[in-house]
């Protein structure tokens, strides 16, 4: 106990230079290494109440008794889960001095997606740049609070995680961890113990959120470290549509990336979440690289809820990820349309979940892989009917495509019917950039490359139209950019 | 992890289960806790078995894990070979082991039956089949065993170029059943056509699991399987193609479709692709579903009482795969076997 004592010592004094550089010292004070007294410590900093610390060394325990799971058609390295910060936004020091520093294929990059010199000052974590995107992009901290007052008005909560575990403790007790419990796996569990932050956003019945909660995001994107928590909730009637993430490659010093993502949808609600991941992915020799180990799940509470997960995975060395659906609440929908590339390197083992538990539950899965480079993709997926799921009907559709000799491209999709009056359709296919089609279109003048980004976004245009307006151009963008360098 | 194993140890809990991923629908740990006894010297039946009306110029009989070790065919060699894997007994527990080695230019019809004269028995059959350049294979099983045994077929079939295989498997099912092929393939105009089709009632079970490994370029394979589950009964469908690096221009397509004919019944569906070549063009569909409601008033509405218009739609519904059978008898034989075993179940449907 007395390591316990110190640590709370150690927190109470950092805790006193509260107007200082504290904020500096106390990650430097956070020691590497995960045991109970960095459980304690992570909420002390985040002065938590006591039932959010206890709800976190239950989830610390759990987790020590779990084995890493293996199963995924994705290698890397062990991890030393001893050897990483629990408690440290990435350090400023570590940071280039201005853009002249940073990798000019990086700027390239900013140049090809549009991004203003100051918001890429912001991404690529040059020392000195604003700590909130919001300068950059709106140049005005007013925007945020006209957002926040329009937000208001109608009742929409939506802050930052730990703002919530504050502010709206009864929301939180309620609900976290009812989507995706501490238990439901090694990574999940690990998060529940040491999530940082992350966002919280709740939707009064009969309200339809006035805007997209996207650009917003971006703001509350900057330092919620590694293992963020979201926790969405549409009550009876609500809809909401979220964006998470970026089309720009952001710079990030944390390795991995366990997060999780829990969706609760009542009554005739409609959560429409929307992801575009494109960190680091490493180098052209696989090294480094971000690997995003994420747990993602919607529960369709309420009769006649919908969710649609729609997602972009264009970035890190290995992305492990399923967003599901649990259709408990009759003639609930469920949607995912994802566009996983990979190229160099990269390893995708990604697809989703749909769990029918109601009656006249319906679900549409449209998936996109393509695989370039030395890159491998899997689309993993299960389709599930429930005896008293009556009148269920699933519709998948995979489509992988191959550009190169050493890509892989792989589906593993499960199937299990229970009942009589469910109708699964599954269909999937593989095949390579078609050489008549590249003839067709170069003969038309455009060089091989452009080809290429043409025939590309016509096979992940299903899934393009899906994307909110003002990300599906930059979604667009960057699906071609992916795939630079990987022809001819 | 494997039946063989448990077999020869004698030790139950070396059988795969559902903690296995290749036995995640076929949990043999749960439905065996101790290896029964090894099977007596078993007697040839006296009933006939389901090939009996066509005239094979060679008949095999393994009873209870004895018999012949292997067969071989000769450069050239046509041959129609009616092969009985029979088990008589109670509660006992055998393996049969038969290698099947076919030379250059050899044709076999293999017509193969697994019967089950006993009950509630653990069997395992394991054939390693090699088929050199240009020979060919046609293989049609039919699984007849009891509800209550526990049975495992493996096939090992290693093909050489221009070589080709044609398989289709006819099951009932049974307590638990897994039914393997899995296929080395080189390519090289080598073709594989697997097919399968199953009926099941009651309680009874059955896996099907195919892995074709496609290691060279140009080869063609080519599956479909259908199925109809009524009662509590449970089918597994595991299909995985898997082209290797340089294994280009691989044309691979497979097909399951399954009917649920009850609410206690259940499907499981696995068709995977593990793909490694860029030049290839490979697809998988799968569907699952009712009886169409439109077709069954259709029939009624000419007269056809419901029940017999539900089994003219399921037994339709398996004829494709059958009719896909090259040899004339033998597809006579498997529409026969359809039509008994697809005419009904005890609720009716």
């Amino acid at each position: 106990m007395a390591a316990v004592k110190q640590t709370i010592d150690q927190v109470e004094q950092l805790e006193a230079y509260e107007h200082g550089f504290v904020t500096d010292i106390a990650q430097d004070f956070a020691p590497k290494g995960l045991s109970e007294d960095i459980v304690r410590f992570i909420s002390a900093k985040k002065q938590e109440p006591d039932w959010m610390l206890q709800w976190r060394l239950e989830a610390y325990a759990r987790w020590l008794a779990m084995d890493a799971p293996d199963w995924a058609k994705v290698s890397f390295p062990k991890i030393d889960f001893q050897d990483l910060y629990y408690y440290a936004a990435p350090s400023q020091k570590a940071g280039p001095m201005s853009l002249d520093e940073v990798d000019p294929e990086l700027l390239k990059t900013y140049a090809k997606l549009g991004i203003p010199l100051r918001e890429q000052e912001v991404l690529a974590g040059v020392q000195g740049a604003p700590r909130y995107a919001v300068d950059a992009v709106f140049d005005s901290v007013s925007v945020v609070t006209t957002f926040k007052n329009e937000l208001a008005e109608v009742g929409v909560i939506f802050c930052s995680f730990s703002e919530a575990v504050r502010e709206h403790p009864d929301l939180i007790k309620r609900y976290l961890g009812t989507v995706v419990p501490t238990t439901d796996n090694y990574y999940a569990c690990l998060n529940s113990a040491v999530f940082s932050d992350g966002s919280f956003v709740y939707v009064p019945p009969g309200v339809r959120c006035p805007m997209e909660l996207s650009t917003y995001f971006r703001i509350n994107a900057q330092n919620t470290g590694q293992f963020e928590r979201t926790l969405i909730i549409a009550d009876k009637g609500a809809y909401v549509s979220y964006l998470e993430g970026c089309t720009a490659p952001q710079r990030d010093e944390n390795q991995l990336h366990a997060a999780v993502v829990e969706l609760v949808v009542l009554d005739d609600a409609e959560i429409k979440y929307s992801t575009v991941q494109n960190w680091y992915p490493g180098d052209a020799e696989g090294k480094g690289g971000i690997y995003n180990f994420v747990t993602k799940r919607a529960d369709c509470r309420g009769d006649r809820s919908k969710v649609s997960w729609t997602q972009v995975e264009t970035g890190s060395a290995v992305t492990w990820k399923y967003p599901s659906c649990i259709l408990r609440g009759d003639d609930s929908v469920g949607e995912f349309y994802s566009i996983a590339i990979t190229n160099g390197h990269q390893q995708a083992d990604t697809g989703t979940k749909m769990i029918h538990l109601g009656k006249n539950t319906r679900s549409r899965i449209i998936s996109k892989g393509i695989s370039a480079g030395k890159s491998s993709n899997t689309y993993r997926g299960l389709v599930s009917a429930h005896a008293k799921a009556t009148g269920t009907r699933n519709f998948t559709q995979c489509d992988s495509l191959l550009i190169g000799k050493a890509s892989g491209a792989h589906t593993v999709p499960y199937i299990e019917a229970r009942n009589a009056s469910s109708k699964f359709e599954h269909e999937a296919t593989t095949t390579r950039l078609s050489d008549d089609q590249l003839f067709y279109v170069m003969q038309r003048g455009l060089s091989q490359e452009e080809a290429v980004q043409l025939l590309v976004n016509g096979f992940v245009r299903e899934v393009l139209q899906e994307l909110p307006m003002e990300f599906a151009v930059e979604a667009q963008k960057l699906v071609a950019i992916s795939l630079e360098g990987s022809v001819g | 992890m494997s039946v063989s194993e448990a077999l020869k140890s004698r030790d139950a809990s070396l059988l795969p289960s559902r903690r296995d991923e290749a036995w995640r629908y076929t949990d043999l740990r749960a439905a065996v806790r101790t290896i029964p006894e090894p099977s007596p010297l078993g007697t040839v039946p006296a009933a006939p078995g389901p090939f009996a009306a066509i005239k094979a110029d060679r008949a095999l009989v393994i009873i209870n894990g004895r018999g012949p070790e292997v067969l071989s065919l000769d450069t050239g060699q046509v041959l129609c070979v009616e092969l009985r894997l029979v088990a008589d007994s109670h509660a006992t527990s055998h393996q049969s082991d038969l290698r099947i080695d076919l030379a250059s230019g050899a044709h076999l019809t293999l017509l193969e039956s697994h019967e089950g004269r006993g009950a509630a028995y653990l069997s395992s059959a394991n054939l390693i089949v090699h088929l050199a350049e240009g020979a060919s294979l046609e293989r049609v099983v039919i699984l007849d065993e009891p509800s209550d045994a526990v049975s495992v077929i493996t096939a090992d079939i290693t093909l050489s170029p221009g070589a080709s295989l044609k398989q289709t498997v006819l099951t009932r099912g049974a307590s638990r059943q897994r039914f393997e092929t899995q296929v080395t393939h080189p390519g090289g105009g080598a073709s594989v056509r697997l097919d399968g089709v199953y009926m099941l009632a009651d309680k009874c079970h059955t896996d099907l699991t195919t892995i074709v490994t496609h290691v060279g370029p140009g080869g063609t394979t080519d599956q479909l399987t259908k199925g109809a589950v009524r009662d509590a009964s449970r089918a597994v469908f595991q299909g995985q193609i898997q082209v290797q690096p340089g294994a280009d221009q691989t044309d691979a397509r497979m097909g399951h479709h399954a009917l649920i004919l009850s609410d206690r019944a259940e499907i499981d569906a696995k068709p995977e692709l593990e793909i490694f070549a860029d030049d290839v063009s490979c697809a998988h569909g799968n569907t699952v579903g009712a009886l169409d409601e439109d077709a069954l008033f259709y029939i009624c509405s000419r007269g056809v009482p419901l029940d017999q218009a539900r089994a003219m739609l399921v037994q339709a519904f398996g004829l494709e795969v059958i009719g896909r059978i090259e040899t004339e008898a033998v597809r006579e034989v498997a529409q026969a076997w359809l039509a008994e075993v697809g005419a009904g179940g005890s609720d009716g449907l």
